[in-house]
């Protein structure tokens, strides 16, 4: 092996402390806006006066933040799971197709990112309504007897999120099938493999980086969502971001909130701790 | 068999696309109703929202200000993202690693904690219901969204023509401007549209940190939809999905006119 | 070729900066619950004494101001001057340090009202009640129609959806007098027991509403057939049209009141404000734009408001004597609090 000379590493070292100093403003903007933030957030979680426990144990003593979190986390899998169900043959297709129908797709799966998300949510209410369109639509085909409770509930909930976050798991999906070689499955063809047996051998387990980014992705942000089970949910779905915010509502100090936020956030971590097992963090994030 | 597989996945595709699209279709639809609450099918036909909209002073502001937010935050988030994404994706060391996890943390925390905690900040510096304020946590949003993006453009990019470059005598700024920068040009403009949407849709941190006369159009249309729900709203979408595509459309044919006239 | 650009880039710009505020002489920050209601005070009360007093009148709106009040007061740089919110907010501020002590030396019109419509902190500034909606599709004859709590809880006699807000004000008193409890007996309220009524209805409760625009639409699309909301919204539907009626039977009259926060930058100028907008005339020009009460009693006395108009007012005699008021002094205590928290635990059971 090649001993490099001094003044090599030298240079290295250089290089390295340039690179850091080009993304040293973007680093200062993230330190400065949230993990101070979120550093202060967690200390006043611990602050009540002076320094105590008391929130985190109401937060494990009251019912209700164990049903809010049971809730946030069963809604948050089920969009995920339905989030992964209909986003694969769509990343499927954007991938495997030439163009122009993958940009076709491309186009449509982030045409929704052109309108605000209040927008979309009452959009979804208009659709799904007692007299909304769906179910104007299933009494006029005589489906249906009496209008589908579609919304201001659970389901409405999950509809609405599935629609919004569909995008954040077709995009990943679609960037790592992308770099499915297609000549593995033309070998296994040829070694005469039947098509089914070629996407559950070999297609289906090297999409798995893209499964796992994409559903890490879903996951994550369900878990924070506000807005939509706000306004969707009719009041019976209080997802944990809008216990946090309650809580800056009822109690006098910031604390009650920042404990429940911090909780949510330990959460997030932990996911992330777990599926950087199986793939490193910046994978998840887009570097391949 | 491998017809009717065939013919299966293209129908579930264009099931789930035409779910994506549904609500957005009924929207612009609304925004022309002559009824007072949102429905669908609009009963007649009205201008009379987007009037409400450009005859609003309260409303005008708000687009002034989400507006200015949005440039704003794009002339500061993308090269700050350019810079972090060309150092992350040319020093593989372990720090540059964090770096790049450390910068994607917008998108990973929940939004409403990042709001409670710039909130507070800026209340102790003064800094809300202020312009500034509202543009450095966007810029703070829209960074991952410029790395993310720009990091992906320049897996593709061939680092030895930039050092091609400098080995011919220019200095890494100039050889950067002149052989990197062109080439990855799409992603950048990708990530700072994406930067700019968010900009532009953020509601969350904007519902605590803007107010008095700096409110965000996000903002007003939450607070609006409070006091009453109809096709403002609508109306106002309609308009700014209106106007992201004309921009995008000046910016591909931007982009075509450089490509020709660079022949 | 660039020169050109950054002119008009510069051009653009500057043509998108938000408009400098301007500099007037005496002004004051004046906040509401915006939409229809801001709009009426805006054309009966604020234009008026703007006018008058020759200051500027900047606006605000804010659904629930009882978390910004305190924001901003802990900020220490609070940027409203006054504030009109459910009677009770302004209470609680006053317990907590958060709002002014008001000197009715210099508030004539505000010292001359009844004492049960002041306190050291605040004055009532208007009317509203929350009452029983429902949906004149479903029930064409008033006969047929819910008139009391107790009907809106018979879901036998009454079939059809219902809607209730997401809040305990005003819905734990429905619940108390669903189970028997007289109007003017509600107080102090056996939060218990209604909760435990409410559990009977929950089942059967289509949306807890959390604003007011979204009790309108609910009813207006027909989304459900009753609910309780404030009169303002139900009788607005009415005007333009849609087939819903409402009742004062039992309803619960409630109030806004104005205070000014604690360090208020226009202090002095917010004193002249909230004596003009307690004044009589001012007052009864409130009923004329929106079918809330002026709290001035002696706004009906100015002969403004017609006497049909007087009829349809929340706190007209007439009404006022079949509704329930509601104690802020109650909400505002310690177990009033509570119950405030302990809604949550029942809203997620």
């Amino acid at each position: 092996m090649l001993r490099l000379p001094d003044p090599s590493r030298r240079h290295r070292r250089r290089e390295q402390a340039l690179m850091f100093l080009l993304a040293a403003p973007a680093l200062a903007v993230i330190l400065a806006l949230v993990v101070l933030p979120v550093g202060w957030l967690m200390g006043q979680s611990f602050t009540d006066g002076g320094l105590t426990l008391a929130h985190y144990r109401r937060i494990f003593g009251e019912d209700i933040y164990w049903r809010s979190f049971a809730q946030t986390f069963r809604i948050a899998g089920i969009v995920t799971v339905l989030a992964l169900v209909l986003g694969y043959p769509v990343a499927y297709a954007a991938s495997q197709l030439r163009r122009p129908w993958n940009v076709l797709i491309l186009a449509l799966v982030v045409l929704p990112f052109w309108t605000s998300v209040l927008v979309r949510a009452y959009a979804w209410l208009v659709l799904l309504q007692r007299t909304g369109v769906v179910n104007q639509a299933l009494d006029r085909l005589g489906l249906v007897d009496e209008p589908l409770a579609l919304i201001h509930n659970e389901l409405g909930t999950i509809i609405a999120t599935v629609h919004i976050l569909l995008p954040f798991m077709i995009i990943p999906l679609t960037a790592t099938m992308q770099n499915i070689p297609t000549d593995l499955l033309r070998a296994g063809a040829s070694l005469g493999g039947s098509p089914l047996h070629l996407f559950l051998r070999i297609f289906l387990p090297l999409s798995v980086p893209g499964i796992l980014a994409g559903s890490t992705l879903v996951f994550v942000l369900t878990l924070g969502f506000y807005i939509t089970p706000e306004l969707l949910g009719g009041g019976k779905v209080t997802m944990v971001s809008m216990l946090v915010s309650r809580n800056v509502e009822l109690y006098n100090q910031w604390g009650a909130a920042s404990a429940v936020g911090v909780v949510l956030l330990v959460g997030v971590l932990a996911i992330f701790a777990i599926v950087a097992r199986a793939i490193p963090l910046d994978r998840i994030l887009g570097q391949q | 068999m491998m017809r009717l597989a065939r013919i299966a996945l293209g129908v579930s595709v264009a099931l789930v696309l035409a779910y994506l699209m549904l609500p957005l279709l009924i929207i612009a639809p609304i925004s022309f109703s002559g009824a007072r609450f949102l429905s669908f099918p609009p009963p007649s036909f009205s201008l009379r929202w987007y009037q409400e909209f450009f005859g609003n002073p309260a409303w005008m502001q708000a687009t002034r200000v989400s507006l200015s937010v949005g440039l704003s935050t794009v002339v500061l988030a993308t090269p700050l993202g350019v810079a972090a994404a060309y150092a992350i994706a040319n020093a593989r060391n372990r720090l540059m690693r964090a770096v790049h996890v450390a910068l994607m943390l917008p998108l990973l925390v929940p939004i409403i904690i990042l709001a409670i905690g710039v909130f507070f900040v800026y209340a102790k510096l003064g800094l809300v219901a202020t312009l500034p304020g509202l543009v450095l946590a966007n810029v703070m949003l829209g960074l991952p969204y410029v790395v993310i993006s720009v990091v992906a453009g320049l897996q593709t990019f061939d680092r030895t023509q930039e050092m091609v470059a400098r080995s011919l005598g220019m200095n890494r700024l100039r050889s950067f401007m002149a052989v990197t920068l062109p080439q990855i040009k799409a992603s950048v403009v990708a990530g700072a549209i994406f930067a700019f949407i968010s900009a532009m849709d953020e509601t969350i941190i904007a519902l605590f940190v803007s107010g008095g006369q700096y409110q965000t159009l996000t903002k007003r249309m939450f607070t609006a939809l409070r006091d009453e729900i109809d096709p403002t709203i609508a109306a106002i979408s309609s308009l700014l999905t209106a106007a992201s595509f004309v921009l995008v459309l000046l910016a591909m044919r931007g982009r075509q006119r450089a490509a020709a006239s660079s022949d | 070729m660039a020169n050109k650009q950054l002119t008009i880039f510069a051009v653009v710009l500057s043509a998108l900066l938000p408009s400098l505020p301007a500099s007037a002489g005496e002004q004051i920050t004046f906040v509401s619950q915006g939409g229809a209601y801001q709009k009426a005070q805006t054309i009966a009360i604020l234009d008026p004494t703007a006018n008058k007093l020759g200051i500027t009148i900047n606006q605000d709106s804010a659904p629930d101001a009882w978390p910004i009040m305190r924001s901003q007061v802990a900020s220490g740089k609070p940027t409203w001057d006054v504030v009109d919110t459910p009677t009770g907010n302004c209470i609680r501020g006053g317990e907590q340090g958060l709002v002014e002590k008001l000197d009715f030396d210099k508030l004539p019109n505000a010292a001359a009202m009844p004492p049960e419509y002041r306190n050291p902190y605040s004055v009532a500034y208007e009317f509203y009640s929350s009452v029983i909606g429902y949906s004149q599709k479903k029930y064409p004859d008033p006969a047929s129609a819910p008139q009391s709590w107790k009907d809106f809880w018979d879901v036998k006699a009454y079939p059809g959806r219902r809607a209730l807000r997401n809040h305990p004000f005003a819905t734990l008193e429905a619940a108390l007098m669903a189970d028997g409890v007289a109007p003017d007996k509600l107080y102090p309220l056996d939060v218990e027991r209604a909760l435990r009524k409410l559990d009977e209805i929950k089942p059967h409760i289509t949306v807890w509403w959390t604003s007011g625009a979204q009790s309108a639409q609910l009813l207006n699309d027909g989304e459900v057939d009753m609910i309780m909301a404030w009169n303002g919204r139900i009788s607005a539907l009415a005007k333009e049209g849609a087939k819903v009626a409402y009742t004062y039977n039992q309803g619960i009259l409630q109030s806004t009141s104005l205070c000014i926060l604690k360090g208020a930058p226009n202090r002095a100028t917010a004193l002249k404000f909230l004596d003009q907008a307690v004044d009589p005339v001012h007052q009864a020009n409130l009923p004329l734009q929106i079918d809330y009460g002026p709290a001035n009693p002696k706004a009906f006395d100015t002969n403004v408001i017609p006497a049909a108009r007087v009829k349809e007012l929340p706190s007209a005699p007439e009404n006022a004597s079949r509704q329930a008021l509601m104690s802020y002094a109650w909400w505002s205590s310690a177990e009033g609090e509570a119950a405030e928290k302990r809604w949550l635990s029942f809203m997620q059971k």
